[in-house]
């Protein structure tokens, strides 16, 4: 398997802290690294852009509008296989039909407040990143060794 | 399969409630073997250095303070893929999807207050390790 990177968004009404502390714990426990994170407000041209694979959908719109009506925390994520892994973790889109453990059976409330976002493949990942993200963002925790070692006693 | 090494850690809402012994007999039982072990009261420095990792999440400070609250109790578990094993014995982060018979199942209070920390990979364990103990204090 190959280390792969995903793009992650919580979506509107899932920024609160104790509940990025939820999703971060079931990230930590699969070995997935958060790379590059931003809190944003999305634009409604970037949502467009974003959601441009389903524009011909009905329910676009209504993705679009509940897109941009907060804040929401943008993620690269970096681990074996993470395209798939990520997906696994994030459960069916609707929460109801969620397997147990996943996060959308833990916080989703519907199928469009379904807590976060997640690539669906290869091409749309390295899209959605490239889309949200400079390239030279995507630094700051993949060296999970490098830490400092002040002076300790015991 | 190799024989590992791995920090493991018994948190402040442990020591707390006097659980370190039920905590290491899980450990044994799950076939780790504690090689060394040292209680001690983390510095504010000490914490925010092991932690590093996390300085950018939301839930780093709340960490710190939190891990600085009480005493702790550093260990080296050594066994058969003791990275692997000691993540399975402790059991999910968040208590709430921890599976029966680990110990943040059976003890841990919240995610933050969950009991244990253990190292999530050989490379973090060696600097984990390193962090907390000279080699003279491991003993196999």
């Amino acid at each position: 398997m190959a280390t792969e990177r995903t793009l992650s968004i919580i979506k509107p009404g899932f920024t609160d802290k104790e509940t990025v502390i939820e999703i971060d714990a079931i990230l930590k426990d699969a070995g997935l690294r958060i790379v590059a994170e931003k809190n944003i407000k999305m634009t409604r041209d970037e949502a467009t852009e974003f959601y441009e694979g389903i524009n011909t959908k009905p329910f676009f719109q209504d993705v679009i509008e509940y897109m941009t009506s907060a804040n929401i925390i943008v993620r690269v994520l970096e681990g074996e296989n993470a395209i798939d892994h990520y997906r696994t973790l994030m459960g069916a889109t609707d929460p109801g039909e969620a397997a147990e453990g996943t996060i959308r059976k833990l916080l989703g409330r519907n199928k469009q407040e379904n807590a976060v976002h997640g690539s669906d493949s290869p091409e749309n990942a390295k899209r959605e990143i490239t889309l949200l993200f400079d390239e030279r963002a995507l630094v700051y925790t993949s060296t999970l060794t490098s830490r400092p070692i002040p002076g300790f006693t015991s | 399969m190799p024989t590992e090494r791995t920090l493991s850690i018994i948190k402040p809402d442990a020591t707390r409630r006097n659980l370190t012994g039920k905590i290491n007999a899980m450990l044994e039982a799950a076939g780790l073997r504690i090689v060394a072990q040292k209680r001690l009261r983390l510095t504010r420095a000490q914490a925010e250095g092991f932690y590093a990792v996390h300085k950018e999440r939301p839930f780093f400070n709340d960490l710190c303070t939190f891990m600085t609250s009480g005493p702790v109790v550093v260990q080296v578990l050594e066994g058969e893929n003791a990275v692997a094993r000691n993540r399975e014995v402790m059991g999910a982060t968040n208590p709430a999807n921890a599976a029966e018979g680990t110990i943040r199942k059976a003890f841990a209070e919240s995610i933050e207050a969950n009991s244990v920390h253990g190292s999530d990979s050989a490379e973090n364990a060696a600097t984990e390790i390193a962090y907390f103990f000279s080699s003279c204090e491991i003993v196999g």
